[in-house]
């Protein structure tokens, strides 16, 4: 109990003092893109990750967030009803693509999310009077709300580590608790979850939902942090990167979540000096993971460590 | 009559699986139904617990009539169920197999899970203590945190029974439970049943192939042949019945 404390404690101080280690600048602003990206391939991980159906819909749940609040907050609403409309948005969003066909098996929700992001991909740029159009939306006002203003990337940091640590919070509680556990014995078994007396079409549009709205959270947390939103970042091909995050932390895993998700996002600036080659060793570590690793990062780590400990 | 099933029909393309089949339960006996293989005994018990939807037929279970309802709907009306190719939660905790089951009776809303209240932490308590109950009944509460896929066969398929007892129904279908087990396995896996009997007085419908196995435990057994009725009675009736000699039994005895 002890140690476990002492490490939350390290944590703690390591993730309060990383930004004045990067100092204001380009650095923090990708670890703060990270660490919204962590948001959303959390939300991810409830429909595909526990309930294993997969969703290539997150980066238009996490577009409509952004641009719900992009826009209200221009029109002068106040930060925090733009939240909430954020919120609402993305759940409304997934009720009207999870009820219909989730109740069909297997692979229609992946079919659909993808047209889905196409379609919210088109209105953005060709709904140009309200979206902007290609060139998006500009100087989104920053987060404030109880008398705060949020200025910075390195205030922001702070915001969206809390937020952040809300999600994972929230995370674990739905996996451990009636909700979770139906999620994935709907995954492993639709059927016999279903004679067990779980609704598993309920739980499916439930874990779609949850997801839809961590995604819309977080879209909302963009708009206001990075001040400038277009289409370009809430495309199908974001999607896709979304899923790999998922995929090599490790579907299923809440920290392999969040570690797929950071590690992808910052990794790129890294391997910086290895230009179109990036790409290359991108592709090549996405396919030995899922060769060497199915479970992910996350599934891998425990092994290691049981044979180093085997090895001693 | 626990269960009442009357002039159930069941076809696949042209073929009658089920042919106008009654069954009917009463309250707390052990009920076997046997047959050849392609009798109808597993479209029988798909239809019961909703998997398949009768094409014709009444299912009342304690009045309430069943056809048509979702499984889920089936499963809380009080019937629950084992399946012949185990069909566990594999990732899942043996522990966590149970409560899923277990869970329909504590329901919470996300709100409490999320906010961690009084509700939610009473809800799992209870929901445990039902499935730690429902373990120690199969005797396998030593394995409550183990994986479910880590379990060997036979233990795999007391989980089963574990996890359809934790719902507290009013009937358990038991779909060939001795399949793939040893005669010590299986004569263990009677007992268990037998005693479930007399600790929790479930009703049980057990669909065997097995004609030894059943005739042991059964209070009545029904006997199918090309998706009809052709016997009914209690084990010794059903021994001595022409019908069931020419049908079954003798059927198997040409060929051994």
């Amino acid at each position: 109990m002890k140690t476990k404390a002492l490490i939350l404690g390290l944590c703690a101080c390591g993730i309060a003092i990383i930004p004045s280690l990067l100092g204001e600048g380009y650095l923090i602003q990708v670890l703060n893109l990270a660490i919204l990206n962590a948001i959303v391939v959390l939300g991810l991980n409830f429909v595909t990750g526990f309930t294993g159906q997969i969703n290539f819909g997150q980066a238009a749940f996490f577009g409509l967030g952004a641009y719900a609040t992009g826009i209200a907050t221009l029109a002068g609403a106040p930060w925090l009803a733009a939240l909430f409309l954020s919120g609402l948005v993305a759940a409304i969003a997934s009720l009207a693509l999870g009820v219909p066909t989730l109740r069909l098996r297997s692979y229609y929700l992946a079919m659909t999310t993808i047209g889905f992001g196409e379609i919210v991909r088109l209105v953005l740029i060709h709904w140009e009077e309200v979206t902007g159009g290609t060139s998006g939306l500009r100087a989104i006002p920053p987060i404030s709300a109880f008398g705060f203003r949020v200025e910075s990337q390195m205030a922001s940091y702070y915001v969206l580590v809390f937020a952040l640590a809300l999600a994972i919070l929230f995370a674990l509680r739905i996996r451990n608790s009636s909700f979770g556990r139906a999620m994935i014995a709907t995954r492993d078994s639709e059927v016999a979850a279903e004679l067990s007396g779980v609704n598993t079409i309920r739980v499916k549009v439930l874990a779609l939902m949850i997801g839809a709205i961590y995604a819309g959270l977080a879209g909302c947390f963009f708009a206001s942090t990075i001040h400038y939103i277009s289409p370009d970042s809430f495309t199908n091909r974001q999607a896709v990167l979304l899923l790999t995050m998922l995929i090599i932390g490790g579907t299923g895993s809440i920290w392999g979540a969040v570690a797929g998700a950071i590690g992808l996002t910052m990794l790129p600036e890294a391997f910086r000096f290895l230009d179109q080659w990036y790409l290359v060793l991108y592709g090549s570590a996405v396919i030995a993971v899922i060769s060497f690793a199915p479970g992910g990062l996350a599934s891998a780590i425990p092994n290691v460590v049981t044979r180093l400990k085997a090895a001693r | 009559m626990l269960l009442q099933a009357k002039g159930i029909v069941k076809r696949f393309g042209g073929v009658s699986a089920l042919d106008g089949v009654d069954l009917n339960v009463p309250q707390g006996i052990i009920q076997a139904v046997i047959g050849p293989n392609g009798s109808g005994k597993t479209t029988l018990i798909n239809s019961l617990s909703g998997t398949y939807v009768p094409d014709e037929g009444s299912i009342q279970l304690n009045g309430a009539e069943l056809v048509g309802a979702r499984p889920h709907k089936i499963a809380q009306q009080g019937l629950a169920r084992t399946f012949q190719n185990i069909r566990l939660f594999g990732t899942l905790s043996v522990l966590d197999n149970v409560k899923v089951a277990a869970q329909r009776h504590t329901p919470v809303t996300l709100l409490d899970v999320m906010l961690k209240t009084g509700a939610h932490k009473l809800a799992e308590r209870e929901t445990e203590e039902r499935a730690r109950a429902a373990l120690d009944l199969v005797g396998l509460g030593t394995r409550a945190l183990d994986r479910a896929n880590a379990l060997p066969y036979a233990q795999q398929r007391l989980l089963e029974i574990a996890r359809a007892i934790a719902a507290e129904p009013l009937m358990l279908l038991l779909d060939e439970p001795a399949a793939g087990m040893t005669m010590t396995e299986a004569l263990a896996l009677l007992e268990i049943i037998q005693n479930l009997r007399k600790r929790i007085g479930i009703t049980v419908l057990l669909v065997e192939h097995n004609v030894r196995l059943v005739m042991g435990i059964s209070d009545r057994i029904a006997v199918l042949d090309f998706g009809r009725k052709i016997a009914e009675g209690t084990p010794s009736e059903i021994q001595k019945d022409p019908a069931v000699i020419a049908a079954y039994l003798g059927r198997r005895r040409a060929h051994a």
